[in-house]
């Protein structure tokens, strides 16, 4: 997961678009995948991610996490199809297990809502700077600036934290412990110690960066301080139309059907 | 100026302190190297002066740390981050944002400095720090060396009067290490900056730095211009900070009984010093 969250510079049409907006059309399109029990709409919107995500020079990352997302969900369909036995079987195992149309149908769009529901905030993410995430906080919904900081800080942190337990565990690994097992409970029987050491220097971390935010004046700041306007213009209007319209859509099919 | 006066600090849960008994007056336009092994307490002195001692780390205050007449004890941090700024050890720990850029305009904005003077400060800072093409690189793409360097230019981009640098060449090769020090030192000669710089590499602190503080063991060991400090070869190396070759030369002359002056700061002085003794061999 190296890297793929962060922020991708760039002058796409996403790139320039107002990132409350962004933050809004996400969400939106989030939603809209949960009130939709269509397989084909869910997929319908994974596909305008990705377009969008290829538009603005990001769709390899965003296959990326597509894909890591489908591992994902793949591990809880095999968690999952095994514990529905209502409807038409399609394979009859030993101990009264089967596995049905229903439930197969059932743990595929969950594996897919969960990828729809998560890209396009993983695309907002990779062409939002964190600094005008929280910047447009401030200024367009005057969210007081300690909150918007934090809450960009925490998102700033996750590949930080996803590296420092990456070092760890190639340090343990070249101590010659085996994380390189198949078996993911063993797997996460040896990792869970090592969150331990991780909490501790990330609270050190956290702590450190936010003495050397509060000496570079960040208690004087109010929510006049920036520079930077975050104006909307049509390009937003447009980006929201698209995002409404796609996930009325998702509505409208969840009711019909 | 700042001055310590019978500073002690124990950090909270140790009980040793980290510093003691330091009494040190530090004048406006300084340039000031601070060296010693590690764990001395460099970096709590640097705290100390930035005013993160007492208000950022709990522990027993005795003493007084005053900056340009403000007690670190009774003002309010921000007040005295307004005149000191400090580049961290722990350069990683010091980034608030995930941009370069970003990261040089994030103090420049708490600051309100006003827009129209922003662009031209970012791109100073950059200059001085020599990474002008770092500009929008992500911080967590960046070596450690250039993060250092990015850190540097979001510091010097607020034209503090006091900038405390804590081992900015850490990660730096030599040839950016010295760069960092000639800006250093034109801030300090051009815009009477006071520079406080805690290193270890002592050559590039004897070449540019006015005075030396040693620290030994939480205690100021010794205090003065570089050259009174250095004659004292013997005892800083039992500090575990070592001479520059080039004093080490002198002392040697002086120890044999062939050289009575000051101690040798740079290479043209050594040059001159064993010229003028085999001369007077001659
Ligand atoms: N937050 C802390 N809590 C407790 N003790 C600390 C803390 N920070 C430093 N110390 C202790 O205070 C002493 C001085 O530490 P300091 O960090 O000032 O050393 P230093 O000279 O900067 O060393 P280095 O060259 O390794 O950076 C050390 O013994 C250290 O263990
Ligand atoms: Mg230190």
């Amino acid at each position: 997961m190296k890297g793929l969250l962060e922020y991708c510079r760039g002058n796409s049409f996403l790139h320039s678009c107002n990132p409350l907006i962004k933050i809004a059309a996400a969400f939106i399109m989030c939603v809209g995948c949960f009130m939709c029990s269509s397989l084909i709409y869910v997929l319908c919107v994974i596909g305008i991610t990705l377009i969008a995500g290829y538009s603005a020079g990001v769709g390899g990352k965003v296959l990326k996490i597509f894909t890591s997302l489908l591992k994902l969900g793949f591990i809880l369909l095999l968690l999952q199809i095994f514990f529905i036995s209502e409807g038409h079987v399609l394979i009859s195992l030993p101990f009264g297990i089967r596995v049905t149309a229903e439930g197969l149908h059932f743990c595929v769009l969950l594996a897919l809502r969960i990828a729809g529901a998560t890209l396009p905030l993983a695309l907002m993410l990779m062409v939002t700077k964190m600094s005008d995430i929280s910047g447009a906080l401030v200024k367009k919904l005057h969210v007081p600036y300690k909150y918007a900081f934090a809450i960009t800080t925490a998102l700033r942190f996750i590949p930080v934290f996803a590296d420092e337990m990456n070092g760890i565990i190639e340090a343990q690994t070249a101590r010659g412990v085996e994380f390189d097992t198949k078996n993911p409970i063993k797997k996460i029987s040896l990792m869970l110690p090592l969150c331990v050491p991780l909490l501790v220097s990330s609270v050190k971390r956290i702590e450190d960066s936010s003495t050397s935010a509060l000496l570079r004046g960040f208690s004087l700041r109010t929510y006049k301080s920036g520079v930077k306007t975050y104006p909307f213009h049509l390009r937003d209007a447009a980006l929201l139309s698209v995002a409404a319209v796609t996930s009325a859509c998702g509505l409208l099919i969840g009711i019909l059907i | 100026m700042i001055s310590i006066k019978d500073f002690s600090f124990t950090y909270k849960g140790s009980d040793v302190p980290a510093l003691s008994g330091i009494n040190l007056e530090i004048e406006d336009g300084d340039f000031i190297g601070i060296i010693g092994g590690s764990g001395a307490g460099k970096t709590t002195l640097a705290h100390s002066i930035c005013a993160v001692i007492p208000h950022y780390r709990p522990g027993d205050f005795y003493g007084s740390v005053t900056v340009n007449g403000m007690d670190t004890i009774d003002t309010p941090p921000e007040d005295i981050a307004k005149i000191t700024a400090c580049v961290m050890q722990d350069i990683d720990s010091q980034m608030t944002t995930s941009v370069v850029e970003d990261e040089i305009l994030f103090g420049l904005e708490n600051f309100s400095v006003p827009a129209e003077e922003t662009e031209q400060r970012i791109t100073e800072a950059l200059e001085e720090a020599g990474i002008p093409e770092l500009r929008y690189r992500n911080l967590n793409t960046l070596s450690g060396g250039q993060k250092q360097k990015a850190a540097i230019a979001a510091i010097i981009a607020l034209k503090p009067k006091i900038l405390i640098l804590d081992e900015p060449t850490g990660e730096l090769d030599p040839q950016s290490s010295v760069r960092i020090f000639k800006m250093l030192k034109r801030l300090n000669e051009e815009h009477g900056v006071t520079v406080i710089v805690i290193e270890q590499k002592i050559m590039l602190l004897c070449e540019y730095a006015k005075k030396l503080a040693v620290l030994n063991r939480g205690r100021l060991l010794e205090y003065g211009s570089v050259r009174e400090v250095l004659k004292d070869a013997a005892r800083l190396k039992e500090t575990g900070v070592s001479c520059p070759r080039v004093t080490d030369i002198s002392e040697e002359l002086r120890r044999r009984g062939l050289y009575t002056g000051p101690a040798a700061v740079n290479v043209d002085e050594a040059a001159e010093i064993v010229k003028g003794v085999c001369e007077a061999d001659d």
